[in-house]
C-alpha cells in the first residue's frame, strides 16, 4: 500500500486496516476511488470559495484573503471516547477559572503553597487592574479553545490552554457543511454528532453574563477589524447569534459608566461583549494609552457592572505556557480530583535542576516561550540548527521565566488528499469550551493539519490545513443511547 | 432589531453603490459596443466618449496603434485596476465593504459578491477580446440582478436593507445622467439635416436607450420613431420608469421615509427634484443638455452627502 507508515494514525491501525470508528468512511474511500475524492475535494474548495470562508495572513507588508484550506478526509473519534474527553475538558476549565477568580481575589492558592508567588510577580498576562473584581457567575475564562495532541502511545494530552482570544471555532462550522456535501451518504448512514449548536450555546452564555436587571441584553461582539486574521470568525460568529459586530470606534462609554453604540439612530445601549481584542489594547484609558482599537472607559464599566465581557480581561493569566506546567496540580487543590485528560510533561527553565535538564538534552526537546501563540518561537530540538539551538539556550538563560520545554510528541496522522495521493499527515484538535453556569464542549473541534510531509507545524498561518472532525456514536458509542437506538445502528449499519 | 451601526450603515450604502456601478458600467459598455457594430463601416467609430462616460477621459491616451481606442478603452474600463472606475475596481470596493457587512446580509447575498468577484477575477483579463466581451458584461449584470432578486426576495425591511437600496437608487441616477450627459449632448449638439445622419442619430438614441436598457420600455410608453427629445424626456422624468432619474428619486423618497428621522434628507431631496424639473428638454430647448445634467448630478452629489451627514456622521 502506498500509504506511508505512520505510527500512530487516527483512522488506520497498526498493519493499516481502518479502525471500526472508520470502517465506513475508509470502505467508502476505497469504493470511490482516489479520482472521484479528487473530484469532490475540488467541489468542497469550490465551495469554500463560494461561502467566503477565508482566513487573513500578513505576508509582505499586505493583509490577504486567502480561502480556507480544507482536506476532505475527516477525523474521526468514536463517541465514547469522546465523552471521556468532554469530561476531562470540563474538568479542567472549572479548576482554571476557580485559580483564576482566586488569583485577583484572595490568593488562597498561593497562601496554600500550591502556586508559587514569584510566578505570578513575573507573569506578563496578570492583569494587576483586577485585582478585587468579581465577574458574574465568578467565571473568567468563559471561552477557550484548548490543544490536544495523540502521541504514539494512543494518549491525548493537553498541549496548551487558548484562554485568552482562541479562534478557529467558526471553521469547525463551516467545515462541517462542506463535508455533509462531499460525504452526503455517510452522514445519511452514520450517527455523526452535529457541531451547529455552538453558537446558540455562546449566545446563552453572553445573555448569562448581562448586566442584573437587564432581561433581553443587547450583544455585540468586539473585533479589531477586518485587517485581524480572524475577521472572518467575528463577523460569522456575529451573524449567527444576531449580534451586532462592532469595532472600538463603534463603541462609547458614557458619563453613567455605560456602553453605547453608535446607530444611524443615536447612541444605543450595549449590554454584553464578546471581546476579540487581546486585554492591552481593550481600553485604552487603563492600558495602552495609544491603542486605537480599544474603548476608552471600557474597564470602568465593566467593574461597575454595567457590562459584561467575555472573557473577563486578565483571564489570559491561566494561559501562559509557565502556568500550564500546574494545571494538574490546580484541578487536584480546587477540585480534590485527578486530571482526566492529562498534561504533556512540562520542565520549567525557572527552576534550576530542570533547566540544567533542558540544556543538557535540548536535541530533544520542543522548547516553547512561554507567551507567543501562533506556532511563532517554538525550537523543535531534533530539526534545529546547531546555531538555532545556541541561541535557543541563550534565550533561556537570559530569561528563564519565559521558557519551558517539553518532549517532542510525535503527533498522530490522519490520511490527508496531497499531491500524489493519499498520505499520512500530522494532527492537533482543537475543541472549544464554554463555560458558565454550565460547560459545554463542541463535539469534537477544529482539526489542524500540518500539509507538509513530516512538518509538525499545523497553524495555519505557517501552511496548515484543516479536516471536519466527527464524532461518531452507534455501535462505537454508548453514551446516553437507549437500547433500542443502538439496536437500530447496529442493523442499519 | 432596529439597531444600525452607523459605519456598518455607510458601508452598506458604499457596497450596494459600487455594485451598481460595476453592472451600469457593464450596460453602457454593452450598448456601445452595439453601436459599434450597428456603424457603417466607413464611419470610424471612436471608443473615447466611453471613457469620458465614467469620468476617465482624461486619465488615458490612446495610441496610434489602436486608431479606434477600442483596445485601449475597453482595457481602461473592464480589467484596469489602476482605474478607480474600471468593472474589477468597483467590485473589489463593493466587496470590501460588504465584506464587513455580511453579518446583516442574508448569506446567499454574500455568495453572490463572491461570485461576482471571482468571475470577475477570472474573466476580465480576456474580456477585451471581441469574441468574450459581450458574454462578461452580461455576465456581470446579471449577478449583479441576481444579487438585488436575493435581497428583494430574502431580507427583512430594515433600515439594513434600506441603506442598500439607497446607495443602488443614487449611483443609478447618477448613471442615467452621466449616459445624458455626455452621450445624448454629443448628439444634440450636432444638429444636421443630412439624411443619412438623422438615420444614424436614431441608431444612436437608441444605444443611448439600451445603455440604461430602457429601450423597449421606451418604445411601448412613447411609441412612434426615436425622437431625442423624447428619450431624454423618458430617461429624466417619466417616473414609471426605474432607471429614470425621476423614477430613482421617486423610490429614494419611498426608501427614505422608512429610515429614522430623515427630514433633513428629504430637504435636499426636493432640492434635487427641482434641479431635474429645471432640466428638461422642454425648458433647456434641447441645447445646454450637458450642463444641465451637471446641475443634476450636483444636486445628487448633495443628496449624497446629506445621507452621510444624517446616517454616518450624526452618531459621532
Amino acid at each position: 500500500m502506498a500509504y506511508g507508515r505512520a505510527r500512530m494514525d487516527e483512522l488506520l491501525t497498526d498493519t493499516g486496516e481502518p479502525r471500526a470508528v472508520a470502517a465506513a468512511l475508509m470502505s467508502l474511500i476505497d469504493s470511490i476511488g482516489e479520482d472521484e475524492l479528487r473530484d469532490r475535494q475540488k467541489i468542497a474548495e469550490l465551495d469554500i470559495l463560494t461561502m467566503g470562508i477565508t482566513f487573513t495572513i500578513y505576508s509582505e507588508g499586505q493583509n490577504i484573503d486567502r480561502a480556507w484550506p480544507f482536506d476532505i478526509i475527516p477525523r474521526v473519534i468514536a463517541g465514547d471516547e469522546w465523552d471521556r474527553i468532554t469530561a476531562g475538558l470540563q474538568q479542567r476549565l472549572w479548576a482554571i477559572n476557580r485559580f483564576i477568580d482566586d488569583l485577583y481575589n484572595d490568593q488562597r492558592v498561593i497562601a496554600d503553597g500550591v502556586f508559587p508567588a514569584d510566578l505570578l510577580e513575573a507573569s506578563v498576562n496578570f492583569r494587576p487592574q483586577c485585582r478585587g473584581v468579581r465577574p458574574k457567575l465568578g467565571v473568567w475564562a468563559h471561552i477557550s479553545g484548548t490543544d490536544l495532541v495523540r502521541d504514539d502511545d494512543g494518549q491525548m494530552y493537553v498541549l496548551e490552554d487558548n484562554l485568552r482570544v482562541p479562534s478557529g471555532v467558526s471553521y469547525v462550522i463551516e467545515n462541517r457543511g462542506v463535508a455533509k456535501r462531499a460525504f452526503a451518504e455517510l452522514f445519511e448512514r452514520q450517527r455523526i454528532r452535529p457541531v451547529d449548536g455552538y453558537t446558540d450555546e455562546l449566545n446563552r452564555l453572553l445573555t448569562s453574563l448581562a448586566p442584573v436587571g437587564v432581561d433581553d441584553p443587547q450583544l455585540a461582539v468586539l473585533t479589531p477589524g477586518i485587517f485581524n486574521s480572524a475577521y472572518f470568525e467575528h463577523s460569522f460568529l456575529a451573524e449567527r447569534m444576531g449580534a451586532e459586530l462592532v469595532e472600538g470606534a463603534d463603541l462609547v462609554v458614557g458619563d453613567d459608566d455605560c456602553v453605547y453604540m453608535k446607530t444611524i439612530d443615536g447612541l444605543e445601549r450595549v449590554d454584553v461583549i464578546y471581546r476579540r481584542i487581546d486585554d492591552l489594547f481593550l481600553d485604552p484609558e487603563v492600558f495602552l494609552p495609544d491603542s486605537a482599537l480599544g474603548v476608552p472607559g471600557l474597564m470602568r464599566a465593566w467593574k461597575a457592572g454595567n457590562v459584561g465581557l467575555a472573557n473577563a480581561p486578565g483571564a489570559g493569566v491561566a494561559d501562559d505556557k509557565v502556568v500550564y506546567a500546574w494545571v494538574p496540580d490546580l484541578i487536584r487543590y480546587y477540585l480534590g480530583e485527578e486530571p482526566l485528560i492529562p498534561n504533556v510533561p512540562t520542565y520549567r527553565t525557572m527552576y534550576d535542576d530542570e533547566r540544567r535538564f533542558v540544556i543538557d538534552n535540548i536535541g530533544d526537546l520542543v522548547i516553547k516561550p512561554a507567551n507567543e501563540s501562533g506556532g511563532y518561537g517554538i525550537v523543535i530540538g531534533n530539526r534545529a540548527t546547531r546555531h538555532e539551538l545556541d541561541a535557543a539556550v541563550a534565550a533561556i538563560e537570559a530569561d528563564p521565566r519565559n521558557w519551558v520545554a517539553q518532549p517532542i510528541l510525535s503527533l498522530s496522522t490522519v490520511p490527508t488528499l496531497v499531491d500524489g495521493g493519499i498520505r499520512p499527515r500530522h494532527v492537533d484538535l482543537r475543541p472549544f469550551v464554554l463555560t458558565g453556569t454550565t460547560s459545554y464542549v463542541t463535539p469534537g473541534g477544529l482539526t489542524r493539519v500540518a500539509l507538509p510531509e513530516g512538518s509538525l507545524v499545523v497553524n495555519s498561518s505557517q501552511g496548515g490545513g484543516s479536516k471536519d472532525t466527527w464524532i461518531i456514536d452507534g455501535q462505537y458509542g454508548t453514551s446516553g443511547r437507549t437500547q433500542s437506538q443502538q439496536q437500530m445502528q447496529g442493523s442499519a449499519g | 432589531m432596529a439597531t444600525l451601526l452607523a459605519r456598518t450603515a455607510d458601508r452598506l450604502y458604499w457596497g450596494a453603490r459600487y455594485v451598481e456601478r460595476a453592472e451600469d458600467t457593464a450596460r453602457i459598455v454593452r450598448a456601445y459596443n452595439d453601436l459599434v457594430v450597428d456603424s457603417p463601416s466607413h464611419e470610424l467609430l471612436r471608443w473615447e466618449p466611453l471613457a469620458a462616460l465614467t469620468g476617465s477621459d482624461l486619465a488615458i491616451r490612446i495610441p496610434e496603434s489602436d486608431p479606434s481606442g477600442e483596445v485601449t478603452v475597453l482595457g481602461y474600463l473592464l480589467s484596469d485596476r489602476s482605474n478607480p472606475a474600471s468593472i474589477p475596481s468597483s467590485v473589489d470596493a463593493a466587496r470590501e465593504n460588504l465584506r464587513t457587512t455580511r453579518e446583516v446580509m442574508p448569506r446567499e447575498a454574500w455568495q453572490a459578491i463572491n461570485q461576482l468577484s471571482q468571475y470577475v477575477d477570472a474573466t476580465a483579463a480576456s474580456a477585451v477580446q471581441r469574441q468574450l466581451r459581450d458574454r462578461f458584461l452580461l455576465r456581470v449584470v446579471e449577478i449583479s440582478r441576481r444579487l438585488d432578486g436575493i435581497l428583494e426576495s430574502t431580507m427583512t425591511r430594515s433600515n439594513e436593507f434600506r441603506m442598500l437600496r439607497l446607495g443602488r437608487l443614487v449611483e443609478r441616477a447618477d448613471m442615467t445622467t452621466r449616459v445624458l450627459g455626455v452621450a445624448a449632448a454629443g448628439i444634440l449638439q450636432r444638429e444636421s439635416s443630412d439624411r443619412d445622419d438623422l438615420v444614424h442619430d436614431q441608431v444612436r438614441w437608441m444605444s443611448v436607450l439600451r445603455s440604461v436598457s430602457a429601450l423597449q420600455m421606451y418604445q411601448r410608453t412613447v411609441r412612434g420613431p426615436i425622437d431625442g427629445i423624447a428619450v431624454v424626456r423618458f430617461l429624466l422624468s417619466y417616473p414609471a420608469f426605474p432607471r429614470s432619474v425621476q423614477g430613482c428619486l421617486d423610490d429614494m423618497r419611498g426608501v427614505l421615509l422608512g429610515l429614522p428621522t430623515p427630514q433633513d434628507v428629504l430637504a435636499v431631496l426636493d432640492r434635487t427634484e427641482s434641479a431635474l424639473a429645471r432640466s428638461d428638454p422642454d425648458v433647456t430647448a434641447g441645447t445646454e443638455l450637458d450642463r444641465a445634467m451637471e446641475r443634476v448630478q450636483t444636486a445628487i452629489a448633495e443628496l449624497d452627502r446629506a445621507i452621510h451627514d444624517r446616517y454616518v456622521a450624526s452618531a459621532r
